[in-house]
Formats: C-alpha cells, structure tokens, sequence
C-alpha cells in the first residue's frame, strides 16, 4: 500500500515536472489576447481578426481578439502599454495608436517607444481623396484649382484621425483652404459625400472602395507614393503634389520588456501568418499591401512616422487635451 | 414582375437546410441575450464574428441578421416583465408594459408585443424589397440641417411622452441632453465634464444608464416594498389577448409600422427616434390619454411594432449603400469585409443571391419567432414568480455582465451605481426616465448636426429653412408643440368656465 502511493506520488510528480519542463521552454502555453483598440467591424478590426485567426494556427493557442475601443485606440494601447511583458497581452497597433495621438494628445496615456517591444509591421493601407462626382474636378489639379475659386469643405472620420491629417498635409502642400469638417467614423462621413452634403472627402481606401468602384464617389488621388495595385487607373495625388505621401498602417505590439525569444516567437507566426495565400487574397481584395518586417524595421518605422507627422501636427494646430 | 421573381429566388436561398437553421440558431441566441437584461446583440456579435469565418456569407449574415432582431424580441420581454430595457427602442415599452406586468397582464403584453413584432416585421420585409433602392435617394437629401430639424422634433415629442407635469419632463429632457455632454468634442478635441477620466472621452455608455436608471432603480424601489411584487406575481391568470384586445391593437400596430419603416431608414438615430414617436402619436390619438403610463395596451402595440419595423428598414442603407445605421449594422459591414464582400450599392447587382437571401431570412426569421415566443411566454411569465432574493441577485449579476461586455470598461459599472441612486432619487421625486433617456441619445446628435450645419452654411443660420425637408420637420415640430399645449389651454378655459358658471 505505501509503496503503491509512493510510486504513484513519484510518477505523478514525474509527469508534472515533465509537463512544467515544456511549457517553459515553449511559447505560448496558453491562449493570448490580441487588443484591437478600435469598435468590430472597422477596417483595423477586420485586418486584426484575419491575421489572429492564422496567427492562433501557426502558434497552436487561439488568439482571442480583444476590442478595447475608446479615446482615438488610446484607452487600448494604453492598456496592453500597462500589461504584463509577458506575450500572452499584444496590441494591433496602427498609425494613430502609435505617431499620431502621442503627438496630439496634451496628456500622453503612454510612450509608443518606451512602452512597447514592436513585434510585426503587418500592412500599409493606403488612403483616398475623393469627390462627389457632381463636384466639377476631375484630376487633383481641377480641385485645386476649384479650391482657389470658391470655398470648399471636406469630411474626415474625426478631428485628429489619420484622415484629417491627411487632408491638412494637402491643404498645405497645395497651398489652399478647404473647410475640414470632422465625423464620428468613416460611415457618416461617407454617407454625406454620397449625397453631395459635402463636396470632398479623404477616407481609407478599402472603406470608399466599393463606391468608387461603382462610381458614386469620384476617385482623384490615393495618397500613397506609387498608385494603388487594387485601383491602378487612380493616380497617387504625388503625380500632382510631389512628396506628398501618408498612408495607414497595422502593426503588432507586445508590451515593453517582453522577452525576446517570446517577441521572436510571435514575429515568426505573425510572418507566417501574412504569407498565406488566404490571407494575401484577403489583404489584396482590402487594398492594403502586406510587409511583415521585422521587430527591429517596426521599431524604426515607428520613429519614422513620428518624425513625419511632427511638422504635419503643428502645422496644423491639432491638439487634443 | 422582377420583385416577385428576385423574392423566389431569395426564399430559395434562405430556404435551404443549412441557411434555416443557421436562421434558426440566430433568432434563438438573439431571444436569449434580449431577454437577458444589458447583454446585447452589439457584444453577441462581435463575439461571434469569428465563427463567421467558416461559414458561407449568406449563412453568417443571416445569423448575424438573426441575432438583430432576435434581440429587439427578447429585449421587450424583459422591458416589460422586469423593467429592464436593453436598448434604447425597448425603453418605451417599459413604461406601459411593466404597468401591465405589474397589474396581471404581463402575458398580453408580451402576446401583443410579439404578434405587433411579427406584423410589422412582415410588412417592413416587403418594405425593404420594393423601395430599397429608392428609399435610398430619400435617405442620402438628409443632410446636417435636416438632422437638426428632425432631432428638434424628436425632443418636442418626448415631452409628450411624459404623464406627469411637463415642467419635470423638461427637466429630465435638459439633464438627459446635459448628461450626453460628456465627452470628447468632435470638433475641437476637447474633453468635456469628463473629469479627467479617459475611460469617458468617448461619452457615457447608454447601456449602463438604461440599465441604472430603469433597472436597477427599479429593483432598489422594490426591496423598499415586497408585498407590491407578490401582488403582482399572484394576478396572473390569461396569456393570450381577447377578441377585444386584439381588435383595439390594429389601429396602433398599423400606425406604429408606418412610422418605424420611415424612421428605421434614416442612418444614424432615425431607428431610435421610431417607438418615441410611435408612442406619442398614440398617446395624442387616445381617447383616453390618462391611461399611459398606467399600462395602455397601445403603448406597447405601437412602439414595439414600430422599433421592429425600424430594425428591418435600417436594412436598406446597409444593403443598398454599405453605410451603418447603428452599430450592430456596424459589425455586419465587418462581418461582410471579413467574407470579402465589399459593402455599397454594388452588392445588390453582384450577389443578387446574398441581397434578396438576407431579405427573405428576415421574413421567415420573424415567423420563427413568433412561433418560438408565443409558447414561450408561459415561460417567461413565471420568471416573475421567481423570489426576488434569487431573482435580483442574477439580474445584477447578468446586468454588470452585459455591460462590462459592452466595452470591456469598469468605468461603465461605476456609471450603473450612479445611475442606479440617480434613477431612485428619480422615483422618488416623481419624474420620468423616458425623457432623460431620450435627451441622452438625441442631444449629441442634435449639437453635432447643429454645428456641422453651421459650419457648411458658414454661419447662416436661415439655411434651417430654406431646405424644404428642413423646414417641414421644423413645422412639424411646431405643429407638437401646439398640440401638447392646446389641451392644457383648453382645461384652464373650461376651468374658466366652470367658475362663472357657479
């Protein structure tokens, strides 16, 4: 009897040592959360449940995708800012979470250099510049030229947005005045460009692309450098406006201070995820160009954008408290 | 005759196996969360939005579509046994319905609720598959001033839905829109009485003070007094409605189609505008206007087959422009990215198969649950005999639940107890949660329209007039105000008259 329990306890302790070995050695052990600081069913959200799907295959752990809307993605980025460093909290960050709102905001919740250990960046989604096909302008140049002629007001998602700086990085470029007129989302925006409440509008391009190709929006100009391979007989408005270029992009983030072979983990699921077939289809039919770098080329990345907007912001006396 | 063939073909897709019971599945889960109070069909479909992946994108929108409306279902069930709506459609029905519950009648509200939902679900479906694509044209003249307009005519209205004084209804209407401040300005970027909180930049959340202000007031106000429940528990005796009552619902079921078909189309706030209005004109009609308030048959008939018609016709700017009314329609234009289908008015002529499957579902998905919540009523009925020592703990329990889903904010619980004391407070002091709810809703989108008006007209406030719709809506709202005080001059002159009579 006693030599029963205590080859039982011994193999039992056997196993759970056993099992302990792996799990420390393997990441991730458990499901993880992926944070998608933005309402379901917007464009980062869409992007962010196709890539946790695959991701969750390639790592053998479901991925539960998170929406911690609020605050412009502040309140979300804010928070896996402050989880722990441990990989099982990541965020889909994107260019507001990460240059923009650090820029805007008098009151930073967080430091989208310090606070992160930058994973993957995923994709670059480009943006657009359209009319209500009533508006007579046909190239960027004929809106500008309409600009100087009488006043004219544009709709963005909302005060601050990548939309509206978008839009403001033009208005200064091409040396004009447009009246910017700010929305709650995409949605309504686009809903009052389509019934000509307001002449112009500068939108995402896979939110607008729909209308445009069924041609009750005008497409002038995507605002990336090179056009669109979705939309290749739409010029980039830097044909018109040389050096123009913005654009908006996903990343995922894992909070600073994880370690690195858990970053190295994720990053090679986060790659392996973005080459599927499936998913670059997906992506295709989205209009956003898949990049998949490295932590180290998000890193810089980030910098990079922060350095962009900096002039852009302050140009445009944007600032939120 | 296109329509009846592109219907054929829509039943014939609907119609199939899989696609019933994906329908099925929908309406079930959506009955569910509506009857349990602050889980709604927002939360339910983004979680659910994965699952979607596997499926076809006929069968997971109709499931998605399910759920919607499913829930405008469930929800009057608990507005009416508990006082408890989970959306903002279902705070009207409240008021009459829980009157009824509370005086043995629970079983014919609910009965009049679920036929009244079932025969504005049925008209609006066909609604849906005539006009789509001209109503759209109506719904795209609404520009910023229009909104204005209509916004002023829905606060007129809700003072009418007030039965007490109108001065404490104003009241409520001003602290409603006072309380739909807070938050982050659209135009400036300034937070406003946010009291340094991020977690309220984006605004108070409307599920946390529906569910403070009905709910939880109401439990509060009845731990006060228990033999008011047990009174009520006890008089239940009939669940379906009389000859009698099924006649006086017509007028109000017909009256209340109408005007949530027109409503419902309208992006952005029309839906929410449809059972108030339904309930004023109802009341305004009656012959005797004191019964509201006191569990009018026709302040449920009307209102709950007004929000159902208002949830099907918020269909068409989501099929036939890809523009959301609300946010569930939010999440459908998600779950559509997702399958690759790009929302717009492309969608119509390029998956002809999804557009009139999604339209017939509808149909037979309001069938389905007419045929599931008729017996079911029984069994919600005796929910109410459950103890409140057992009842009220899971209905708090399953409130912090639905809410905390909502955003996955705790700031939102904290806003529950505040609303929760307010709402009690409230009671006490005799005013009326309609109202302040339905300033809350309509308040941002009056000042935001306001502005934005401003702005495109730069600084010409005539532009409210010179816009025909405009202009109507703002008579409209005149012609209310008339009404709602034409009553009271004519008591003080019939006052007048008795007093020189004697």
């Amino acid at each position: 009897m006693t030599f029963n329990l205590t080859r039982r306890a011994i193999l039992a302790a056997t196993v759970v040592l056993g099992l302990a070995g792996t799990a420390a050695a393997e990441f991730p052990e458990s499901q993880i959360t992926l944070v998608i600081p933005f309402a379901a069913g917007g464009s980062t959200d869409v992007v962010g449940r196709i890539v946790a799907d695959r991701m969750g295959q390639e790592l053998g752990q479901q991925i539960v995708v998170q929406n911690v809307g609020g605050a412009g993605g502040s309140l979300g980025a804010g928070q896996v800012a402050k989880a722990d460093p441990d990989g099982y909290t990541i965020l889909m960050g994107t260019v507001a979470t990460h240059a923009l709102n650090p820029l805007i905001l008098k009151q930073k919740p967080y430091d989208p250099v310090a606070d992160f250990a930058p994973v993957s960046l995923l994709v670059l989604v480009p943006n657009v510049l359209a009319v209500n096909p009533a508006v007579p302008a046909n190239t960027v140049q004929e809106l500008i030229d309409l600009a100087k002629k009488e006043p004219l007001a544009y709709a963005s998602s909302g005060n601050g947005t990548p939309l509206h700086l978008s839009g403001e990085l033009f208005k200064s470029m091409a040396g004009v005045d447009i009246t910017h007129i700010p929305y709650k989302g995409s949605g309504p925006a686009l809903t009052d460009v389509l019934g000509n409440q307001v002449p112009v509008i500068f939108d995402n391009l896979p939110s607008a692309s729909g209308h445009i190709s069924s041609g009750k929006l005008r497409a002038l100009g995507v605002t990336t450098k090179e056009r669109a391979p979705s939309f290749p007989d739409v010029p980039a408005i830097a044909e018109t406006l040389p050096g123009y270029e913005t654009y908006s992009w996903n990343a995922l983030f894992a909070p600073a201070g994880t370690p690195p072979e858990v970053v190295a983990a994720l990053n090679k699921a986060a790659v392996a995820a973005m080459a599927d077939p499936a998913v670059a289809e997906r992506m295709k039919e989205f209009s956003a160009t898949i990049v998949a770098s490295t932590p180290e080329e998000l890193g810089e990345h980030v910098k990079a954008e922060m350095a962009k907007w900096e002039p852009v912001v302050r140009d445009a006396n944007v600032s939120l408290d | 005759m296109e329509l009846f063939s592109n219907l054929a073909m829509g039943f014939s897709v609907a119609g199939s196996l899989a696609n019933l019971a994906f329908c099925l599945i929908g309406v079930l889960l959506g009955t569910l969360i509506g009857v349990l109070p602050g889980i709604g069909a927002t939360a339910t479909i983004a979680m659910l939005l994965p699952i979607t992946f596997q499926l076809e994108p006929v069968s997971s929108l109709i499931m998605l579509a399910g759920i919607y409306y499913g829930a405008q279902y469930g929800g009057s069930t608990t507005a009416i046994l508990i006082n408890m709506p989970g959306e903002s459609s279902s705070a009207v029905t409240a008021i009459d319905g829980y009157q009824m519950a509370r005086k043995g009648r629970a079983g014919t509200a609910l009965a009049v609720a679920a036929l009244g939902s079932f025969f504005a679900g049925t008209v609006s479906t066909f609604l849906v598959a005539i006009f789509a694509p001209p109503l759209t044209a109506i719904a795209l003249k609404f520009g910023a001033a229009e909104y204005f307009s209509l916004m002023v005519l829905g606060l007129v209205m809700s003072v009418a839905l007030a039965h007490g004084s109108v001065l404490k209804a104003l009241a409520m209407v001003v602290l409603g829109l006072l309380l739909g401040m807070v938050g982050t300005d659209i135009y400036t970027g300034t937070p406003r009485f946010t009291m340094g909180i991020t977690q309220y930049a984006d605004g108070l959340n409307f599920v946390a003070l529906a569910v403070g202000v009905f709910g939880i007031a109401e439990i509060l106000r009845n731990l006060e007094d228990e033999t008011d429940r047990e009174v009520m528990t006890k008089n239940i005796n009939r669940l379906l409605p009389t000859r009698d009552e099924l006649r006086q619902m017509i007028g109000p079921v017909l009256r209340g189609t109408g005007v949530g078909s027109v409503l419902g189309i309208l992006p952005g706030g029309g839906a929410i505008l449809a059972s108030f209005a339904s309930y004023t004109v109802e009341k305004k009609l009656s012959k005797n206007p004191r019964e509201f308030g006191q569990g009018a048959l026709a302040g449920v008939a009307g209102p709950e087959s007004a929000n159902n018609a208002g949830a099907q016709t918020s269909f068409i700017p989501l099929l036939t422009l890809g523009i959301p009314a609300n946010p569930v329609m939010a999440l459908m234009i998600g779950a559509m990215i997702i399958q690759g289908i790009v929302p717009g008015p492309n969608v119509v002529s390029e998956q002809p198969e999804l557009f009139w499957g999604i339209i017939a579902s509808m149909w037979i998905g309001n069938l389905m649950l007419v045929v599931l919540n008729l017996p079911l009523i029984g069994l919600w009925v005796k929910l109410l005999t459950v103890p409140y020592f057992v009842l009220f703990p899971i209905i708090m329990a399953m409130c912090s639940i639905g809410v905390y889903s909502v955003a996955s904010n705790t700031f939102d619980l904290y806003a529950v107890a505040f609303f929760g004391l307010l709402g009690y407070l409230m009671s006490k002091l005799r005013c009326e949660p309609a109202p302040l709810l339905l300033g809350f809703v309509l308040g941002p989108l009056l000042e935001e329209n306001l502005r934005r008006a401003m702005i495109l007209s730069r600084g010409d406030a005539s532009t409210f007039v010179t816009r025909p719709i405009s202009a109507l809506l703002l008579l409209m709202a005149l012609g209310v105000l008339v009404l709602v005080f034409l009553p009271q001059i004519r008591k003080r002159r019939d006052e007048v008259f008795t007093e020189s009579d004697a």
